[in-house]
């Protein structure tokens, strides 16, 4: 168990969060994962001190729904579900952050699915009026990030180009 | 054991075999690859079988596009890369230290070699089943968190199904196990390939 007052919605190590998997932490604590060209959606809500990092793989559900976090749609939908079911709140004045969505290899073409997935996302946080106050994306490299549940800051490692922070 | 799970582990130990004798004859000294897992995962536990270490791994992808499409992936840790780069280059072990175009063309190389031979050979030992051959891509150098690679591999096939089949193969140089091994991660068309519907639903226990 970390020190959060509510556990993440992942299995064993407890802050780290798996592909197609959500995380939920409130009170204090990280939350953390890798991405390359899946997108780490991280909503906040400072007045409570509550973040989910929604590790997300593909656009659309298209009326698949399982895992909810493998989706941007579902994702945004059950992550916010959550973060109002751990503070005890029916609405949620939250900010969001996202980090990911490389083209990692040279031959994919069209319209990458790391794009895909970056616009798709802010597109439904547009839609429910849910500002994003940060983001890296796009790139060649994978990214570690790590979210501090108090302060809603992110940290983000870029494979062999440094870290920076979004505050 | 199914029976198509035998036939399988045949393919992929014929596909080995042949991804041995290239590499041994590219290096210049005895090389084997071995078949270390041929299974099917759910997608969250393939996209773990790297780990989640912070440590930067080398590696090379290549798409493969026919009968049995998919991606193929050369990974390894950086020691052990740039140890197989100093080998090619036929320089003393310790000299390569970064990824320089020289290194980074000696590892590319390899995994075009070793990815033909082990894919041809799958192809051959399902040729009896009417396929097409397989069209490579050029290898793609990468040089990333091992998490970020494995989850890049997933994401470049049309992932429909939340279960996939991955084949991972080791290496011994000179009988020394090296940090480095290939993941063939099939599509949807490589699946149906080499996991035909059997007319012996029940297998052989």
């Amino acid at each position: 168990m970390t020190s959060a007052d509510v556990p993440p919605v992942v299995a064993r190590s407890g802050d780290s969060v798996a592909i197609g998997q959500i995380g939920i932490a409130k009170g204090s604590g990280m939350l953390r994962t890798f991405v390359g060209s899946c997108v780490g959606l991280v909503l906040h809500v400072r007045s409570h001190r509550a973040a989910g990092l929604a590790h997300i793989m593909l656009p659309a559900s298209n009326g698949r729904g399982t895992p909810p976090g493998k989706y941007a749609d579902t994702a945004v939908a059950e992550t916010l579900r959550l973060l109002r079911e751990a503070v005890g709140e029916s609405t949620l004045a939250c900010t969001a952050k996202l980090v990911g969505g490389a083209t990692m290899f040279e031959f994919q073409s069209g319209t990458p699915i790391g794009e895909q997935n970056v616009l798709s996302l802010e597109r439904i946080l547009g839609d429910l009026g849910i500002p994003i106050t940060g983001r890296l994306c796009g790139g060649r490299h994978g990214r570690r990030l790590a979210v501090d549940v108090i302060t809603g800051t992110v940290t983000v490692e870029t494979a062999g180009q440094g870290t920076e922070t979004l505050a | 054991m199914t029976a198509n799970d035998t036939r399988l582990a045949a393919i992929f130990h014929h596909g080995a075999a042949d991804a041995s004798s290239a590499l041994a004859k590219w290096l210049g000294r005895p090389a084997t690859l071995s078949v270390e897992r041929l299974e099917t995962l759910p997608i969250e536990d393939a996209a773990a079988v790297m780990g989640s270490s912070e440590t930067l791994i080398c590696g090379c992808a290549m798409r493969i596009d026919g009968a049995i499409g998919g991606l193929l992936l050369l990974a390894a840790d950086d020691d052990a890369g740039l140890s197989l780069a100093d080998t090619l280059l036929e320089r003393p072990a310790g000299t390569s230290t970064s990824w320089g175009d020289l290194e980074r063309s000696a590892v590319i190389e390899t995994a075009n070699i070793v990815g033909c031979a082990y894919l041809n050979a799958i192809c051959a030992a399902l040729d009896s089943a009417g396929t097409d051959g397989i069209l490579p891509s050029p290898p793609v150098f990468l040089r990333d968190f091992p998490a970020s690679v494995m989850q890049a591999v997933l994401m470049e096939q049309p992932v429909l199904s939340d279960i996939v089949l991955l084949a991972r193969t080791e290496f011994r140089i000179d009988g020394t196990p090296v940090a480095c091994g290939l993941v063939f991660l099939p599509d949807a068309a490589g699946v149906a390939a080499l996991l035909p519907p059997t007319s012996d639903p029940g297998g052989s226990e």
